[in-house]
């Protein structure tokens, strides 16, 4: 394991074990098998980090800067923040010191250097109401400057739910026309991070990956990354026992919410809510909503504002004995184990009682 | 009514909301899956490890796990951004890895079984700049 960023971070304090801790947890938080922080940890310390910087253009567009506002503060110092350092950063309006024309003067000449390689991230959607004028930004709308920036990326990343799927904006009756990235963009790999707001190190890890691999990772059918969004937060929710015994608490204040038992009757969006809350937790993994007492809104499903209220329970139970027919069937199969039920429905599932190689992590 | 007509209860896992004593019933297969990996470690020499957060296991499992398997003789701290711990358990081979943040927070959790964890082995480049700042000490005698 030596490379680059291995020197660079050593230069910064960081030794050989911390980084590599550090990638057992991240792998761990990409619901990898552990053996990925190994191959993971490689492959990220050989990454030409320091030599070559890939640009990173950052644009936002019709948001709240909560997602900045969340990226900005996965708490610091820390290695998530030293990856950052990997990349060069060449325009994000709330970060950078350069206002104006100096601002859009970096913007241009990062995007000419750097044409047809350069990540390019958006947040917020794009209005398409009144010629869009809802929202402009150096006398361009959001359209035509995503356009012409989207002209040079490598590839997009969507982050936030507004970029994803139009967000909050959208929310009816929409009055501005907004609609996300990919309603528009139609040539270029597209990575949604949805979330109001995304979890830092999910932003971190897609960048990771990008650096390791220098590809986009494995998505899902709305252009997740199935590493963060493989799995609901019912799956992995600790409050999940409660529900497959049947225990719900019925309101905020009873015997049930006393005990943290299932949130379900509350409205908990957990069960058809793609994201990774239930186990990387926010505030630098003090706690998260449903451990809080509270149930998940669905704030990285596409359209969640109109999902009929947060506190009507989803209509259907969601498969109410899977949990309880694997435990059962794996309790019956000697030596299987419950590792299986959780993973057996990702790529990964065979990889997990077997070395990884990069080869298998790089799809 | 007076404010204190109303009944507060707070209920036992203090600092969790949740039920401490709850088990799921889903740690006991584990000691299975465990010793199928101990026996491959015996027959190829294979590590592995089991990604405690990626299961559905309560924190009374993950107590009853951790009881189970008990004390070994050995126990190893790692002191970089943020504590880690790795404890032989009761099974020879068989180490519970915990590991914390600056700020104190269990960021991850292994089982590994492993005759040495990794993270415990010197790397070779490090054992190098051991080697060469070990000659900048002798060259300081003289
Ligand atoms: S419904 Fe919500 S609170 Fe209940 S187990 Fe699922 S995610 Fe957890």
């Amino acid at each position: 394991m030596q490379g680059p960023l291995i020197d660079t971070l050593a230069r910064r304090g960081v030794t050989r074990r911390t980084f590599f801790k550090y990638c057992a947890t991240l792998a761990s938080l990409m619901a990898l098998p552990p053996s990925a922080g190994r191959a993971m940890a490689e492959a990220m310390a050989a990454a030409p980090a320091a030599s070559r910087r890939p640009s990173v253009i950052w644009l936002p567009f019709q948001e709240c800067t909560g997602c900045t506002e969340s990226i900005t503060r996965s708490h610091s110092p820390s290695i998530e923040g030293l990856i950052f350092d990997a990349i060069s950063l060449d325009y994000q309006e709330t970060l950078m010191a350069a206002a104006g024309h100096q601002a859009e003067e970096a913007l241009h000449h990062a995007m000419k250097e750097n044409e047809g390689k350069y990540l390019l991230i958006v947040d917020g959607s794009i209005p398409l109401g009144l010629d869009g004028a809802y929202s402009c930004i150096a006398g361009k709308t959001n359209l035509e400057a995503l356009k012409e920036a989207a002209k040079g990326a490598a590839a997009i990343v969507a982050m936030g739910s507004c970029a994803a799927f139009g967000g909050i904006p959208k929310a009816n009756p929409n009055p501005t026309g907004a609609v996300s990235v990919s309603d528009i963009i139609k040539d270029k790999p597209i990575i949604n991070i949805p979330g109001c707001p995304p979890i830092p190190v999910v932003m971190t890890g897609v960048l990771a990956h990008y650096l390791t691999f220098g590809t986009v990772p494995e998505l899902d059918k709305l252009g997740r990354p199935k590493a963060f969004y493989g799995e609901t937060i019912h799956d992995r929710c600790y409050r999940r026992p409660f529900y497959d015994q049947g225990k719900f608490a019925k309101t905020f204040d009873d015997e049930g919410a006393r005990k943290g038992w299932c949130l379900f009757e509350l409205g908990c969006k957990g069960p058809v809510t793609y994201n990774a809350c239930a186990t990387v937790k926010w505030n630098a993994g003090t706690s998260w909503p449903v451990e809080s007492g509270h149930g998940c809104l669905g704030c990285s499903e596409p359209d969640f504002w109109d999902g009929g209220g947060f506190y009507r329970a989803l209509s259907r139970p969601a498969d109410p004995l899977k949990m309880a027919a694997t435990a059962a069937a794996v309790g019956a199969a000697a030596g299987v184990a419950i590792t299986f039920a959780n993973r057996a429905k990702k790529s990964s599932a065979k990889a997990a009682h077997e070395t990884v190689t990069l080869a298998d992590l790089e799809k | 009514m007076s404010l204190e007509d109303i009944r507060v209860v707070v209920d036992a896992g203090e600092s969790s909301p949740y039920q401490a004593d709850a088990l799921s019933g889903n740690a006991p297969v584990l000691l299975r899956e465990l010793a199928e990996h101990v026996r491959q470690l015996m027959a190829a020499g294979e590590p592995t490890a089991i990604d405690l957060n990626a299961l559905p296991l309560t924190p009374a499992d993950l107590d009853w796990l951790k009881a189970t398997l008990g004390e070994g003789e050995i126990s190893v701290t790692l002191h970089s951004d943020g504590e880690s711990t790795l404890a032989e358990t009761a099974c020879p081979g068989v180490w519970w890895v915990t590991h914390h943040n600056e700020s104190g927070h269990v960021v991850s959790r292994f089982i590994e079984v492993a005759f040495v964890p990794e993270l415990v082995k010197a790397h070779p480049e490090d054992v190098k700049t051991g080697l060469e700042y070990l000659e900048s000490l002798i060259f300081d005698l003289s």
